[in-house]
């Protein structure tokens, strides 16, 4: 019998309640991870990525909300339980790590302290067995642990991510979410940041969503990828199924967006125009507007999401669930 | 929003603009003021008393001073809140008095906002030694205690004309008001738009003048109305305690008759209670309207409506 | 690129900035301290006209410091700026500043707060006009600005709307439009393209590209990003740690890296279409502060070809290929190409 998927997102929708009417932020979003995995979400802002991302943390504040479908979590729906059922589940089992360790860390108390609280919200531990594990996450994140003594404003960039991450695998989760961790960091703490992350994830087992803008960051790192635009699922399947082979015109447009540093110079030209606004959103497919591939069905009917070979698009150039044109 | 979107990199995340806003200042304000319940109860409030301190004559038709009727009357069609016990309307008073009232919390609060603007953003923007001679004068004023140092002013003064109440007001409290303006100006000093002004060559001035006040004005207004409310209530107290002019038509004034002749105590309460009221009616205006400014300006605090509950 | 730049890159240029031994210190620590952060430190590096010169380094590699010293708003602790020939310590008049500040502009990275929000978006075009081209006749100052609008590729209507109501990519136009409006030679465009959504980059560095081609524009491109510098620059100075690692054209840089550091942040560079490369993984490190540094390459701690030289010696730029120069002991010592992260 297959295993259950650890998490299964069925048609999530999160609305931003407003004064002059509620916008759809995240519209219908259904996916699945298995233990294990390495999901990435990839989008642009405003695509609902990190709505999305907020959404199965149940970590939504108002004016946000969730408006339909659910989040099941090892068969758990998480929609709809109180802070306190959801405690159980909450980093022990369900971690997240935010975008930027400047927001999220204390900066008034020490790393150490901050792992301290972190353990004793969520079990009754020893002032040892804490010091203990705080040193083991530290060192598992390649960071000596004389420095749960420093404060975060002492660290460097990348080392403040590290403890975040950390900080997200005291007790070792099942599934860790991340929302665009390395997007503060240069290029080569970037790399070495990602490598870690995919070590750990091997060592240890647990299941990453990563969501981020960068899709070349995440090429060689997830397992399955995500495309979001304008709150809906573009395009998902397997990573490098879709690196080789994009089949939404804008997965195409985004791979054609990154200037390569090997192979021949070549003059790009982007997506034209801006993602739409969410509180009106393009009628039928709301990429038609800046589409190339754009025909006279498109701003008529909303597409579904089609299933070829084993990516899901939604776009109805695959309407038959295979290339039509 | 309270949620937070995700920072770098970032297009405007499409967000909605506010319905019927043109860019009309006016239409912007209007938009707030109706949307925003506290808002609307400000406004409303403080309208009744600009239209009454403006047409007195019209609401009220006895003079206040006249002591031409029947003392320790009740209330009654003929007088509205009794007469006092010098057979004074006390209706009329209170009307005739709003005027002196709403002027002096209009000049204060405009005089007050005024220095501390010049004061807390030059200090911010000229910083050395002009910073620490300003901050030297901001920080006396600011420790000496406020009420102490007004009761000496007005009674060396002689009793306060109008005039002095007014100067005495303000001058200790606009410190308060400078500080809080020097503390945001030197957050803003920072901010790109302002080193892009100073790399394309304006001059300091008009970088203060121009580009950094008028991105202040949510707490320069602020300011506004949380100095007005303060000299109503200091400006009272004042006339309350018998330093004002005693013969102008003022509602602390009504208040410092009122204690004169123990009105609580020989049954004649409205002549007490009633100026009070004002007192406290014309503070909420302000202090609504303070609140509903915030809000606007700060999307953050405003009231969480429930979402109408859709399919689960 | 278009054949124009072909033509213009081969053809003598005529120099328009040169750095000559540019230092800038910082006092850190309180007021009885002696320590100095060295963010940059003997800079030497030229910009000709009508070219795009890429200064790339992660951060703290002292390239946002240089942008602002060349913008005036810092001055050097020592070492001299030439624009034009003339020295930027001479400029003492308001009128001399005042042209110095139209012929060499700011585009800052931030579009979210580069504009103020509270004018329409025309107010700082305007004002440009206003300070820097007197001879603009008040009435025809906004006819004036919807050429430079439409020449960066922003509709003039936009003219009238205010900040808010724009992308971050149209913001990020209209910082061009306000430098193009006065009739600028170098262009400083500090990390122009970092906060903007990945396909919005693309139309940006077009941009920058046609600015060169078209207008006859140089910029100084200041990015952490190799890979849309080689989009658009003609030549790279990579900086580490307030020196310069490296410098050339730039696709002789990307194809023959001779300093460790280049080749350590071209192996970290996300490439889909290559395969994983292993080497950058071994590198922990991070740039250091620098606070009162001893003589001896900033770089040994992470180089692992570091020798004896390394750490008593800092290594000067050395012309190692035609018009590529490189500040590494071992690269100038070594008869062949040296391959430290591949």
């Amino acid at each position: 019998m297959p295993e259950l998927p650890l998490l299964e997102v069925t048609d999530l929708s999160v609305d931003y309640v407003l004064d002059q009417g509620s916008v759809r932020a995240v519209d219908d979003v259904s996916f699945t991870v298995d233990r294990g995995e390495f999901l990435g979400i990839v989008g642009e802002s405003g695509c609902g990525k990190s709505t999305l991302l907020f959404a199965v943390a149940q970590l939504l504040s108002p004016p946000a909300v969730v408006a339909g479908g659910s989040v099941l979590f090892q068969g758990t729906n998480l929609v709809g339980l109180t802070d306190d059922q959801l405690s159980a589940v909450r980093w022990r089992d369900m971690s997240v790590v935010m975008q930027s360790a400047m927001n999220a860390l204390n900066p008034v108390t020490s790393i150490g302290a901050q792992f301290k609280d972190a353990m004793r919200a969520h079990g009754k531990y020893s002032a040892g067995e804490i010091t203990a594990r705080s040193a083991e996450v530290l060192r598992m994140v390649g960071i000596d642990p004389v420095h749960l003594r420093s404060y975060p404003h002492q660290l460097s960039g990348g080392m403040r991510q590290r403890s975040m991450i950390a900080m997200a695998l005291l007790f070792t989760p099942d599934l860790v979410i991340m929302d665009e961790p390395t997007s503060a960091l240069d290029v080569v703490a970037q790399r070495s940041l990602m490598v870690q992350i995919k070590e750990l994830q091997q060592t240890f087992g647990f299941a990453v969503i990563f969501v981020t803008h960068d899709m070349s960051l995440i090429s060689h790192f997830s397992d399955r990828l995500m495309v979001m635009y304008a709150g809906q699922v573009d395009e998902l399947g397997v990573t490098r199924q879709i690196f080789d082979k994009p089949l939404h015109p804008y997965t195409q447009g985004l791979l054609e967006a990154f200037p390569s540093i090997h192979g021949p110079r070549v003059p790009l030209k982007g997506i034209p125009g801006n993602p739409p606004s969410l509180a009106s959103p393009p009628s039928g497919c709301r990429f038609h507007p800046r589409c190339p591939s754009a025909f006279d069905r498109c701003p008529a009917v909303t597409p579904d999401l089609y299933a070829v070979g084993g990516t899901l698009v939604r776009c109805l150039l695959h309407e038959n669930g295979s290339p039509s044109r | 929003m309270a949620m937070p979107v995700s920072g770098v990199p970032t297009q405007t995340p499409a967000a909605p603009a506010p319905a019927g806003s043109g860019h009309h200042v006016l239409a912007r304000i209007g938009h707030a003021v109706r949307s925003n319940h506290k808002a609307t109860v400000g406004t409303v409030l403080l309208l009744i008393f600009i239209l009454i301190a403006l047409f007195p004559g019209v609401i009220a038709h006895d003079s206040p001073t006249q002591d031409a009727y029947a003392p320790n009357l009740g209330i009654s069609t003929a007088h509205l809140l009794g007469t006092n016990h010098y057979g004074q309307d006390l209706f009329s008073q209170l009307v005739y008095g709003t005027r002196n009232v709403l002027i002096i919390a209009f000049v204060v609060g405009l005089a007050t906002t005024g220095i501390a603007v010049l004061i807390g953003v030059a200090a911010a923007y000229l910083g050395g030694g002009w910073d620490g001679t300003l901050n030297v004068l901001t920080d006396v004023l600011l420790v000496i205690p406020l009420f102490p140092l007004l009761i000496i002013i007005a009674a060396y003064a002689h009793g306060g004309t109008t005039l002095v109440l007014i100067a005495a007001i303000t001058l200790t409290s606009w410190s308060y008001t400078a500080r809080q303006l020097r503390a945001q100006a030197l957050t803003l000093r920072n901010r790109d738009f302002l080193a892009a002004a100073r790399v394309r060559g304006e001059r300091q001035l008009y970088i203060i003048m121009v580009e950094v006040i008028p991105t202040m004005t949510s707490l320069i207004v602020a300011s506004f109305l949380t100095n007005a409310l303060y000299a109503v209530l200091f400006a009272s107290s004042l006339q309350f305690i018998g330093l004002g002019d005693p013969n102008t038509v003022s509602w602390g004034t009504t208040l410092y008759w009122a204690e004169n002749n123990a009105a609580l105590q020989t049954g004649e309460p409205l002549w007490a209670v009633a100026p009070g009221a004002c007192i406290a009616v014309l503070g909420a205006a302000f202090a609504l309207l303070n609140y509903a400014f915030d809000e606007i300006g700060n999307p953050a605090l405003r009231p969480v409506r429930k979402p109408r509950s859709k399919r689960a | 690129m278009t054949e124009l730049t072909e033509n213009a890159r081969h053809s003598p240029k005529v120099e328009l900035l040169r750095t000559e031994h540019l230092t800038r210190h910082f006092k850190i620590g309180g007021a009885l301290s002696r320590r100095t952060l060295h963010a940059v430190d003997d800079v030497n590096f030229a910009i000709s006209e009508r070219e795009i010169v890429a200064l790339a380094g992660e951060s703290g590699s002292g390239k946002s410091t240089i942008a602002r010293v060349l913008a005036r708003i810092c001055k050097p602790t020592s070492g001299e700026v030439y624009f034009e020939g003339k020295p930027l310590s001479g400029i003492r008049s308001r009128r001399d500043a005042l042209r110095y500040s139209g012929l060499v502009p700011m585009v800052f990275q931030d579009p979210f707060a580069s504009i103020n929000p509270v004018f329409r978006i025309q107010h700082g075009v305007l004002r440009c006009l206003k300070l820097h081209r007197p001879e603009l006749p008040a009435s025809e100052r906004l006819t004036e600005a919807a050429r430079v609008f439409e020449v960066v590729g922003l509709d003039p209507a936009m003219l009238g709307r205010f900040p808010y109501e724009l992308s971050g990519g149209q913001r990020q136009r209209v910082g061009f439009a306000q430098a193009l409006a006065m009739r600028p030679k170098l262009i400083l465009a500090d990390e122009p393209v970092s906060m903007l959504d990945v396909s919005i980059r693309i139309g940006l560095l077009n941009l920058m590209a046609k600015l060169r081609d078209e207008e006859g524009v140089s910029i100084l491109y200041i990015t952490h990003d190799i890979a849309s510098a080689r989009y658009v620059a003609d030549r790279l100075i990579v900086m580490y740690a307030g020196q310069i690692a490296e410098t050339g054209p730039i696709e002789d840089v990307l194809t023959h890296p001779r300093h460790p550091y280049t080749q350590l942040l071209l192996s970290a560079v996300p490439d889909p279409r290559a395969p994983l490369s292993v080497a950058a993984e071994t590198d922990r490190g991070e740039p250091p502060k620098v606070v009162d540094p001893a003589p001896g390459c900033r770089f040994r701690w992470r180089c692992p070809l570091a020798i004896d030289t390394c750490a008593q010696v800092t290594p000067e730029l050395a012309e190692l290929r035609p018009a590529h120069d490189v500040a590494c002991h071992v690269a100038q010592t070594s008869a062949e190409e040296v391959k430290a992260f591949t």
